[in-house]
């Protein structure tokens, strides 16, 4: 049968910032892209139903979008609990994707109550009772944000029957297959292990003091780049590592250490081949590495 | 593969000479012909083994260093350990080694801490110590992580360590210690963990 | 009559009650009902953990609360004794990243809020090429910010010293014409006319472009010299464009951190907040009148704080800010250090207030670190000034500008015309 008619999507904000909405209005194609689909509602677009609508007729849709953190009680949209709708919504929707980590993992506003805050379907990395309902349709696009990119080629893939292979939680592999340290143009100094001593500079690793999380975090980042322009390493700032459960750590901007020695290592590296390389590579000094890339003239 | 087999005893059979000559007469005075007629060996002949003395000061330091790193790596290894456990092993393999091998470990002191214009280049900063140097960091990593260590520079903990074991060896070297070696082995290991503990 | 009305696409919601007498708005009530606890998340974190969590409060100004927040920081370190002199180029930069973010936010309060609420006045839909606009603009202006900043939303890097990043020619220039482009897009769609021409106008109506439509829409629906509220104005940030001050009446560039107060609100997450005892309008009405622009003034003689003032300070906001980031990065020196601080003080004692303009006004950090650790956070957004129901005294600034409104359309309209962000608003 052909499709007559597009696929329904509808975008529901729990406990947010909003930032994976703004995060995904940066799309380059945006308007191109969403106008494939029947948008039911949005939380900044111009849309066929208001949320009294959303919240109060029973509508449907076939991609449900969630966006911010849930509680069961105590987080009301026009007198009902916005989790009761999303969990309505999602038993209908061929598609659950949660945007962000809040929705994903719970992110930063779980924090404020970690007993009654969580992800749609995990509390960090644990599974809950919504995700025993919606596993088989749930997809995780966790981020802090999202990259618009993230959101507009998942929709895009649903909507193209493409295969989406995914991870244990739910993450589609070929965006959180990589770690967000592949494509980092710091990697030489990881590699020869020269520190990075002050923000601001264009040269030196920032996984041993600034606290960088790049090397164990999933996430394409500096391999499609932010604003197709740019990553947090490129401009010197530590990766947070927020497409993951544990999202955000305390003490950002430091490496946690383990008598001096890096707490969490690289992606499935042990640490006994770490520190094995590390030994080596650190008592070669490569003067390049170690001078500015560019000295201007004065 | 036997004339490998052959061709790395015979390398051992050197080092373990020069270990005993260096520590007998000292580093700068042994020549290399007075290793080569230890062992009954052509003087050519070990040049074909090492390119100079100072190669061959330095693969010494990088065999000690493994050596010591096997032992180290074995104890590490050992999960039902605890971390008290462990120091006290740790302990127990290095006066081992200065009992038995005491050549090893005079030549660690006496010659790779004081001549350090010899070990440089491929042989800079730490890495010829790197095999031994990573099991430490192991140990100390994972008594952080299981808690029972207090986390601290690397360097402040190492030379506590390190440095007491060091200095034990050299007093029982110089004939001071009143009493073997290995009766030190459990103070000096609940000194240690007192000193590192949380 | 009392009518409740859930108003959305705000950047999250907001209730509305209304108080109809005689088929006007006699008064209304303002509810925020989402909270989400920064300020307590903060506490006992490490002092640098603001810089990360804060942009968290709100998706669309996340920049402004990472400067708010660096400043609060350098403000405590210069109390303590810790002098921080930031080179220009960290100065320019921190400017450049945080105008591109107002200019961002302007275009989509105006292309996808403005326009279509009042072309919904008409029963009419927005038009998908409302969006387009909103989206090409917005997207290219914080691309030019990403440059700098690594990403946006929700970048890091503005650091107790200056910034993260060490940028090149090359990069700038790249972000150069990224501006060259939006400025273009002013001038063919927002504007009609060259940015000269746009300069040289006498009256609004030699205004073209999608400007034009918005005014015409005004006076059509009888609106611009609705929405008067106290005619107070204050600006807190500092910002080369903006002059610092407040106007009630006369003018005055003093202004105290000391005379703000909070004021916990009934049923409302939100608090309001006052300057000495009074409500006051923080944001691009506020920071036009304090600046003294001629044509801005003879506006407000006219109009006064209106719907028509707001929109138009709002929009002329949006192109001054394009010329100004054009002049930093032409006179940026990428040789000069981009952090002069080398790392935090351990185990910091400080107390310290940022304070910055955001597309919406006047946002201000606190932060009192106890040994490195963060004690107390508090954070006061330009919604709680502009948006709270009031005081005990008086109604708040919109609450105030809504009354006498005919209609509920009226009304909503009057109320985003402050640009409601109610994310900011609780946080």
């Amino acid at each position: 049968m052909a499709r007559s008619t597009k696929l329904k999507i509808l975008w529901l904000q729990s406990i947010t910032c909003n930032g994976n909405t703004h995060s995904f209005f940066s799309h380059p194609n945006f308007m191109t892209l969403m106008q494939k689909f029947e948008v039911i509602y949005h939380p900044i677009l111009d849309s066929k139903y208001s949320l009294d609508n959303v919240i109060n007729k029973k509508l449907t849709c076939d991609i449900l979008v969630l966006e911010g953190a849930f509680r069961e009680t105590g987080m009301q949209k026009a007198d009902r609990e916005i989790y009761e709708i999303a969990k309505s919504y999602a038993k209908k929707a061929k598609h659950v994707i949660t945007v962000g980590n809040c929705s994903t993992f719970g992110g930063v506003f779980r924090l404020y109550d970690p007993e009654s805050i969580g992800g749609f379907c995990f509390n960090d990395e644990t599974p809950n009772e919504a995700y025993k309902l919606f596993k088989r349709k749930l997809i995780s696009l966790p981020g802090c944000p999202a990259h618009p990119r993230w959101i507009g080629n998942l929709l895009s893939m649903i909507l193209s029957q493409r295969q989406i292979l995914l991870d244990n939680f739910h993450r589609p592999i070929e965006v959180y297959g990589y770690s967000a340290h592949a494509g980092c143009p710091r990697n030489e100094y990881f590699e020869w292990k020269v520190d990075s001593k002050n923000y601001g500079h264009k040269e030196g690793c920032l996984f041993y003091e600034y606290g960088c999380q790049a090397p164990y975090t999933h996430a394409n980042c500096n391999k499609i780049l932010w604003n197709e322009v740019s990553s947090k390493t490129r401009v010197g700032t530590p990766c947070f590592g927020c497409t993951e459960p544990y999202f955000p750590k305390k003490d950002l901007w430091h490496t946690n250490t383990l008598m001096g020695i890096p707490a969490t290592m690289p992606m499935d590296v042990p640490r006994r081949a770490y520190l094995t390389i590390t030994g080596i590579a650190k008592s070669f000094s490569i003067k390049r590495l170690n001078e500015p890339i560019i000295k201007y003239k004065k | 593969m036997k004339a490998e087999t052959k061709r790395s005893k015979k390398k051992e059979s050197i080092i373990k000479a020069a270990l005993t000559l260096f520590s007998l007469n000292g580093f700068h005075k042994t020549t290399i012909p007075d290793i080569a007629r230890r062992i009954g060996m052509s003087t050519g002949n070990i040049y074909n083994y090492f390119a100079s003395k100072d190669i061959l000061a330095q693969e010494i330091i990088k065999y000690t260093s493994e050596v010591l790193g096997t032992e180290i790596r074995k104890i590490n290894q050992q999960k039902t350990l605890s971390t008290h456990e462990k120091i006290h092993k740790i302990v127990e393999v290095y006066f081992t080694m200065a009992t038995k091998k005491p050549e090893m470990i005079e030549y660690f002191l006496r010659v790779y801490l004081s001549h350090r214009e010899v070990f440089v280049g491929e042989c800079d900063k730490m890495i010829c110590v790197a095999g031994f140097i990573t099991e430490i960091m192991i140990f100390f990593a994972d008594g952080v992580e299981c808690g029972d260590l207090r986390d601290q520079d690397f360097f402040s903990a190492f030379g506590l360590f390190m440095g007491y074991l060091g200095g034990m060896a050299f007093l029982n070297g110089e004939a001071i210690l009143p009493r073997a070696l290995e009766d030190y082995i459990d103070d000096i290991a609940y000194n240690i963990y007192n000193a590192l503990k949380t | 009559m009392k009518v409740k009305y859930l108003i959305e696409k705000i950047e999250g919601e907001a209730e509305l009650e209304f108080d109809f007498k005689n088929g006007l708005v006699d008064n209304v009530n303002i509810y925020f009902p989402f909270y989400r606890g920064i300020e307590e998340i903060l506490k006992n974190r490490d002092a640098m953990d603001a810089l990360v969590i804060t942009p968290r409060v709100c998706g669309i100004c996340n920049h402004a609360h990472l400067i708010a927040s660096v400043r609060a920081i350098e403000n405590g370190l210069n109390k303590a004794g810790i002098n921080i002199d930031l080179t220009q180029k960290a100065i320019s930069l921190r400017e450049f990243t945080l105008s591109c973010e107002i200019v961002q936010s302007h275009f989509k309060w105006f292309y996808l809020v403005a326009l279509p609420q009042l072309l919904n006045l008409d029963r009419m839909k927005c038009p998908d090429n409302y969006i387009l606009k909103a989206s090409w603009a917005s997207t290219n202006i914080v691309k030019a910010l990403a440059i700098f900043s690594g990403q946006w939303p929700h970048a890091s890097y503005a650091v107790p010293g200056g910034v993260s990043c060490d940028p090149t020619y090359e990069d700038i220039i790249q972000a150069e014409s990224l501006v060259d482009e939006v400025i273009r897009f002013v001038e063919n769609e927002l504007i009609g006319m060259n940015i000269d021409e746009y300069h040289k106008r006498k009256e609004i109506s030699n205004i073209k472009g999608d400007m034009a439509i918005i005014f015409g829409m005004l006076d059509k629906h009888n609106m611009k010299a609705k929405g008067k509220s106290y005619d107070r104005f204050a600006v807190f940030g500092e910002h080369p464009i903006f002059q610092t001050g407040q106007y009630n009446k006369k003018y005055s560039n003093d202004i105290d951190f000391a005379h703000i107060d909070e004021h916990p609100q009934h049923n409302s997450k939100a608090k309001s907040v006052t300057y000495k005892d009074m409500c006051y309008e923080v944001g691009p009405l506020a920071r036009a009148i304090m600046t003294k622009n001629d044509f801005m003034l003879n506006l407000h003689d006219k109009y006064k704080d209106s719907v028509l003032t707001r929109v138009y300070a709002r929009l002329d906001e949006t192109i001054k800010l394009l010329v100004h980031i054009k002049s930093l990065l032409a006179n940026l020196n990428v040789k000069e250090l981009s952090c002069t601080l080398a790392n935090m003080p351990k185990a910091l004692e400080a107390d310290g207030v940022g304070m910055v303009e955001a597309a919406r006004g006047s946002l201000i950090h606190q932060s009192i670190i106890k040994d490195g650790k963060i004690q107390k956070y508090n954070i006061i957004t330009p919604t709680q000034w502009n948006l709270s129901s009031g005081t005990q005294k008086e109604a708040g600034i919109a609450a105030q500008a809504i009354k006498g409104s005919v209609s509920i359309e009226e009304a909503t309209f009057i109320f985003r015309t402050f640009d409601v962000c109610s994310v900011c608003t609780t946080h």
